[in-house]
């Protein structure tokens, strides 16, 4: 019984991902160039091959991991700043903690829609500017969105994102600064020297798995950079995106291979990563 | 460590069972449907049935009109339910090829709003039912049989797997109070950009209407003729456009953001025109300046014009999916969309072109379309019609598309 | 006490950025035209209010079913992500690594490919266009959240209450239900809450899974964006953004009652 404990848990889980893998599995046979319902049949690799030896691809590449990145990093640390502003709130932390759930609500495409009425050439903050007197007009503020250095994606996911580490790490980072940063404040450290040495260590399982979530998800997503990217290079997944959405159908499996792609990269860091936590916590044992 | 073995055996037995698990269910015997030709008897099958009709969701006057006067007309005169389901015409192609893959023969897509590569690539990949449209007594009595776009669809042939019910063609917007003239031709584009710099742009293409901008700007510099049969070869397209990419480049450093970027869709070009951000808006549907200034998006001055070589025009039609629950009832549904009574209503709801035979209508039913009001700043239905040139062949088009990316963006 | 400035002043300036935005899409609800170099807009309209709630569009009855759709996804996420938290925290077993590295899975996926190969699978199975496919999909997509709060809360609560009341003669289900239940109480809620947020936004999925035989509030607000028509994207936006805080706000009071309002440790 205390054998089978662990497998009945997982089994709804087991179930789903099994679900999961066998759909993967579905899409990843089109990247090889196998769809017999469009009279592809032959399994190959050249739809992988042809992305390598586009020129725009690399371009492309490099554009979505800078974004990624860059947002993952900013938002996480922003976010954990946010989070423990949070938790030091002696009133209204309730009502705060709603309001940082806002943005989590707020689509994607709404998000694009008035970082563009804000931000845009002939936006509300153009306009402000204009009638201070401080730019003689549009032409004079400069090109925030759209731009090739991929500025409008990245604060798109910074309105996005850093409410959502707040969020997602404020659960346990309450948990552990409730109970042992309480203890450590009650044995004489200083808040701010608890925060560092106790709760922020102990809460970088959830600050990890967000910056990993952000991560892939500003990596994989299409719907961002597709209204707020510049037209060349596009990013990775708006390829993906344009491909897949080809009229002509035999174009799928060069969008299943960048997909794949995508996958493989997500999956790489996210190795990278289970491997960092591991240490991480092994270090945290030796250290206990 | 000594399970390495095995694993890797599970692999290769599991991406095998993939490949079976993947493809088509076991071929089970298509149920060929065979209806009955006559409409009476396809209107006794459909009574009291529900019909669905999946098309892009995102337009308010055509989900008010198909969910109030279509439906309603539909219910007293059939007993049918009309179920209007918002959904891309992306996601209607993965949807339907999905089934097809996976064998499946009764689906819940009837009516599909379709045009242009994406009727080419459905017939092409065996998703569409038909024939039918030879059983519509209504496409029979009032669609002229012998236009180009009730025979084919950018240059392809429909041969009855779908209906037309609606046309658009590609205008121009300006607003009249912002600027005294209106380029109606290349060149005077190419002048108007460069009074003023920064205040043009156009969707990038694959956009709809971006694409059809391109296209119509190819027509004005390299005539329209000579690729309504030309072959999809993309270096042929290449060298026939070759002229009109070159004009594209050397519009690039006047346009908005100075041409290194382009708003993704038309609808962005829209909300820059409605700011004041630029000068021209374009649009696929010619009566969009009567809509919008009714809405309170343009100004009242703003004004639809088109090129003196004229602007290319397409035709909006509703296929059956080859799987569809219910053909019987969308063939007569879509017979109802195509009388002259819900074309009027469509005309006067939608702000979209009618598709029937001015000739072929009686007195009445003509009166029925000359009361419709169409609004402020369009131009009369026989202005548009005059200078309404063909689509170009649909396999061209990605592939002009390709072109244009390589060679006019940032360049 | 010493009471630091900062938090607050942070709290503050997060509140206003997230605020700003949010009271934008307020006014652009019921702008008409707003051209440059305007900082009001120059006329109103109330044609978004007239399109939303035109009869035919039947809003009240499609908030309804999104509201309930997603709760119950987000029901059978929490669930799932509490047993798989469980075992991930206080059972050892062998591939436990893989079971914590595959949870992060499904965001891993793009999402074209994630619908496109459930499509297929859910064809063999007989889920494609129905309710259950739908909430399937949705309880996959929202599972890495719940399972990644859950399990760090899980830990962080630890198998210490359920121990004593074993010790003092409790079965182990009434262990659970009066001892770990309510400490997991706002781990539950703030994933169960993430996962609604998930799955009540879900669209490509839920357009290509339930084939349109399952309609959402996504479902019809995703289109008008895309449209670009800002008044009706705004209003739309105003009123999923707005929906989704009053089932936090119930939840969390539900939580809140049911705890009695004890301190959460």
């Amino acid at each position: 019984m205390k054998r089978l404990a662990p497998l009945l848990l997982l089994l709804p889980f087991l179930a789903l991902m099994g679900l999961l893998l066998w759909a993967m599995g579905c899409a990843l046979v089109q990247s090889l160039g196998y769809i017999p319902a469009f009279g592809l049949t032959e399994l190959t690799l050249d739809y992988y091959q042809a992305l390598f030896t586009d020129g725009t691809l690399t371009a492309s590449l490099m554009l979505s991991l800078k974004v990624a990145f860059l947002s993952a990093l900013s938002s996480t640390v922003l976010g954990t700043a946010l989070c423990a502003a949070l938790l030091a709130l002696r009133r209204g932390r309730r009502g705060a903690l709603l309001l940082v759930r806002l943005p989590i609500l707020v689509p994607h495409t709404v998000t694009a829609l008035f970082l563009i009425v804000l931000l845009s050439q002939s936006g509300l903050v153009a306009r402000a500017l204009y009638a201070g007197g401080l730019i003689d007009g549009q032409e004079d503020f400069p090109s925030l969105l759209f731009s090739s250095g991929g500025m409008g994606m990245l604060l798109a996911y910074l309105w996005k994102e850093i409410p959502f580490v707040a969020y997602f790490v404020a659960a346990l980072m309450g948990s552990v600064r409730d109970t042992l940063g309480e203890a450590a404040c009650n044995l004489g450290a200083s808040p701010v020297r608890a925060f560092f040495h106790i709760t922020l260590p102990l809460s970088l399982p959830a600050i990890g798995s967000a910056f990993l979530i952000i991560f892939a998800y500003a990596f994989g997503s299409y719907e961002v950079p597709l209204l707020l990217g510049s037209t060349l290079p596009k990013a990775l997944p708006v390829q993906a995106y344009l491909e897949y959405t080809h009229p002509d159908l035999r174009h799928r499996p060069y969008a299943m291979a960048m997909n794949g792609f995508i996958l493989l990269v997500s999956l790489l860091l996210a190795l990278v990563y289970a491997w960092l936590l591991r240490r991480k916590l092994n270090a945290g044992r030796v250290v206990q | 460590m000594s399970i390495r073995f095995p694993r890797v055996l599970t692999a290769a037995a599991l991406s095998a069972a993939l490949l079976a698990g993947c493809g088509s269910a076991a071929a089970d015997p298509t149920p060929e449907q065979t209806l009955p030709t006559d409409f009476d008897s396809l209107v006794e099958l459909a009574r009291g049935t529900t019909v669905t009709f999946y098309g892009w969701g995102g337009d308010d006057a055509r989900n008010q009109f198909l969910q109030t006067t279509v439906a309603d007309t539909l219910k007293e005169k059939y007993d049918i339910t009309l179920e209007v389901v918002g959904m891309d015409i992306d996601a209607i192609l993965a949807k339907l090829s999905g089934e097809k893959g996976a064998g499946q023969t009764t689906g819940t897509i009837d009516m599909i709003w379709i045009n242009g590569e994406n009727f080419y690539s459905c017939k092409e990949n065996g998703l569409l039912y038909g024939p039918f449209t030879q059983d519509l007594p209504n496409f029979n009595a009032y669609v002229d049989q012998e236009d180009t776009e009730t025979l084919t669809d950018f240059c392809y042939p429909i041969e009855g797997y779908e209906a037309p019910y609606a046309k658009a063609q590609l205008v121009l917007i300006r607003d009249s109070a912002a600027t005294p003239e209106a380029p109606t031709s290349t060149e005077e584009l190419l002048e108007f950009v460069q009074k003023y710099p920064g205040k043009v742009t156009y969707p990038a293409p694959p956009d709809f209407t971006g694409s059809a901008f391109v296209r119509n700007v190819v027509y004005d510099i390299c005539g329209w003729e000579q690729f309504q049969d030309m072959e999809a070869d993309k270096e042929t397209l290449r060298a026939a456009v070759a002229p009109a990419m070159e004009y594209l480049r050397e519009l690039n450093p006047y346009l908005w953001n100075g041409g290194e970027t382009f708003p993704a869709s038309s609808t962005q070009l829209t909300n820059l025109f409605a700011d004041g951000e630029v000068l021209l808006d374009i649009s696929y549907s010619p009566y969009s300046p009567a809509v919008n200034i009714e809405k309170g998006i343009y100004p009242d001055t703003a004004q639809a014009f088109l090129w003196d070589n004229g602007t290319i025009g397409n035709t909006n039609y509703i296929a059956i999916a080859y799987n569809a629950p219910n053909k019987a009832g969308a063939m007569v549904v879509i017979n109802e969309l195509l009388s002259p009574e819900l074309q009027a209503a469509q005309y006067e709801a939608q702000k979209v072109l009618p598709v029937l035979d001015e000739e072929k209508l009686s007195a009445e039913e003509q009166a029925l379309f000359d009361a419709v009001d169409i609004g402020e700043g369009t131009l009369p239905q026989d202005a548009l019609l005059e200078r309404r040139l063909p689509e170009m062949p649909a396999a061209l088009v990605p592939l002009l598309e390709e072109i244009w990316t390589e060679e006019v963006v940032g360049q | 006490m010493r009471r630091n400035p900062l938090p607050a002043l942070a709290v503050a300036v997060a509140g206003l950025c997230i605020l700003l935005p949010v009271a934008l899409l307020a006014v652009w609800s019921v702008a008409g035209r707003w051209p440059w170099p305007e900082l009001w807009p120059e006329s109103f309209s109330l044609r978004g209010f007239q399109e939303l709630f035109a009869s035919y569009n039947h809003t009240g009855a499609l908030l309804l079913s999104s509201v309930g759709l997603s709760l119950t996804a987000a029901a059978l996420a929490t669930l799932v992500g509490a047993m798989t938290a469980r075992a991930l925290a206080f059972h050892s077993f062998p591939g436990k690594e893989l079971v914590r590295f595959g949870a992060l899975f499904p965001i891993l996926v793009p999402g074209t490919v994630l619908a496109m190969g459930l499509h297929t699978v859910f064809l063999r199975l007989g889920l494609a266009d129905t309710l259950a496919g739908v909430v399937v999909v949705h309880v996959i997509t929202a599972l890495p959240y719940t399972v990644s709060i859950l399990t760090d809360v899980t830990q962080a609560c630890g198998k210490n209450l359920e121990e004593q009341a074993a010790v003092l003669g409790a079965s182990p289900a009434r262990a659970f239900l009066h001892g770990t239940l309510p400490a997991l109480a706002p781990g539950l809620l703030s994933a169960g809450s993430m996962a609604f947020a998930i799955s009540y936004s879900q669209y490509f999925t839920t357009l290509l899974l339930g084939g349109g035989q399952v309609r959402t509030l996504s479902l019809v607000m995703v289109p008008y964006i895309q449209s670009g028509d800002r008044t009706l994207a705004s209003l739309y936006a105003l009123l999923f953004v707005g929906s989704a805080l009053a089932v936090f706000a119930v939840l969390e009071g539900l939580i809140h009652l049911w705890t009695g309002g004890r301190k959460w440790n």
